[in-house]
């Protein structure tokens, strides 16, 4: 008998068998690290500011992946930049590579938080999520109102990074009496 | 570095393998879409066999982590009209993004050419993208497996798949013994 033909039986019993052997194993899927989880969560490693997220994407973060869990019509009307549209059905197909820092956000941080939970299932061991949102993002970077009080260097900086995304930042005025001046109504939607 | 030791080292193996199976030809490869030469559509099966049942059996075996694999993502029409334009490509030049550079590297002109074009290519769509990123996103299907689309179990799969690709090498084997 040939070699290739031999080869060929071989591939033929390998193949005729794996029916019958069950599934390969998966190492990462399926286990929940309950005290990690819990650790995560309470000493908020699992979340990171809008702010935070902004200063990332404008720094390039190595690695970064800012994921929109929303459906394809909520990311078409409006996004982070650099967002991807991953709705959480689609999340649990996703693969991750290691090293990758995983940012979830949903319009208002519900979905965000619960997507979180399931990408820890699935062993993902890098994700943060933006607890307020998209409503975050709008308030923190596009349109923040920053106090009159706070140190100019660090007020600067915030809204140099407002002004990178397109955002208008505004200093919240000391009128005579001491009381700021009233904020713009916050952007917020129904739901999450 | 190291990874990009190993991928180098895959990579030579790789343009190796395929320069023996005589894959760096272009009459050879296009002879395979005139039904004259099989080479191409063995060289893919036992390929895809071989690939399948190590993936399968040393995730078996708990070798390797399935599970890390990384599957591309589905979008049906982009990969519809991507791979027509990537055959006619094929047809008319003979050679296949990978064989281009094996072409090359054994020192065939149509190679240079062909891996010229490529890049050519790639700056085009690269430059015509935000024209085009409607397109590219269309009809987004997540990343699709055979046990996930059929409902069979994987090892079904694997089985269904390597008796249709055996069963396809014997029976151009015989073809070609016969002709």
């Amino acid at each position: 008998m040939s070699a290739t033909r031999r080869m060929g039986l071989g591939a033929l019993a390998l193949g005729l068998l794996a029916p019958f052997v069950g599934e390969p194993r998966r190492a990462v899927s399926g286990a929940l690290d309950f005290d990690a989880i819990a650790r995560a969560i309470d000493d908020g490693a699992d979340h990171v500011s809008a702010r935070q997220l902004a200063s990332w994407i404008r720094a390039r973060k190595p690695g970064l992946r800012v994921l929109d869990v929303r459906d394809a019509k909520a990311f078409a009307e409006d996004a982070i930049p650099t967002a991807e549209n991953l709705t959480i059905d689609r999340l649990v197909g996703a693969v991750f590579k290691p090293g990758e820092t995983v940012v979830l956000y949903s319009q208002e941080g519900a979905h965000a938080g619960q997507a979180w939970v399931l990408l820890k299932a699935l062993g993902v061991a890098d994700a943060v999520f933006v607890p307020g949102g998209l409503a975050d993002w709008w308030e923190e970077v596009m349109s923040p109102v920053l106090p009159a009080d706070m140190p100019v260097a660090e007020r600067e900086t915030a809204a140099d990074l407002s002004r990178y995304f397109g955002g208008f930042p505004q200093v919240g005025l000391v009128v005579s009496g001491g009381a700021p001046a009233p904020a713009p109504t916050p952007y917020r939607r129904r739901g999450c | 570095m190291n990874e990009l030791l190993v991928t180098a080292a895959i990579g030579i193996a790789f343009g190796w393998t395929l320069e023996r199976a005589g894959l760096g030809d272009p009459p050879k490869l296009s002879g395979q879409f005139y039904l004259r030469d099989f080479t191409v559509l063995k060289v893919m099966m036992s390929a895809l066999v071989t690939a399948m049942l190590g993936a399968f059996w040393l995730g078996r075996l708990g070798l390797v982590d399935t599970g890390r694999f990384y599957v591309p993502e589905t979008f049906l029409l982009p990969q519809l009209v991507g791979g027509l334009v990537f055959g006619l490509g094929f047809v008319l030049s003979g050679l296949c993004p990978g064989t281009s550079c094996v072409a090359l590297a054994s020192g065939r002109g149509e190679g240079g050419a062909t891996v010229l074009g490529l890049l050519a290519g790639m700056a085009t769509v690269g430059l015509a993208f935000p024209s085009l990123e409607g397109f590219y996103g269309a009809t987004p299907m997540g990343a699709m497996t055979l046990p996930h689309l059929t409902g069979l179990s994987y090892g079904a799969v694997v089985a269904v798949v390597t008796v249709s690709c055996i069963g396809l090498l014997a029976a151009i084997g015989q073809w070609e013994a016969r002709r």
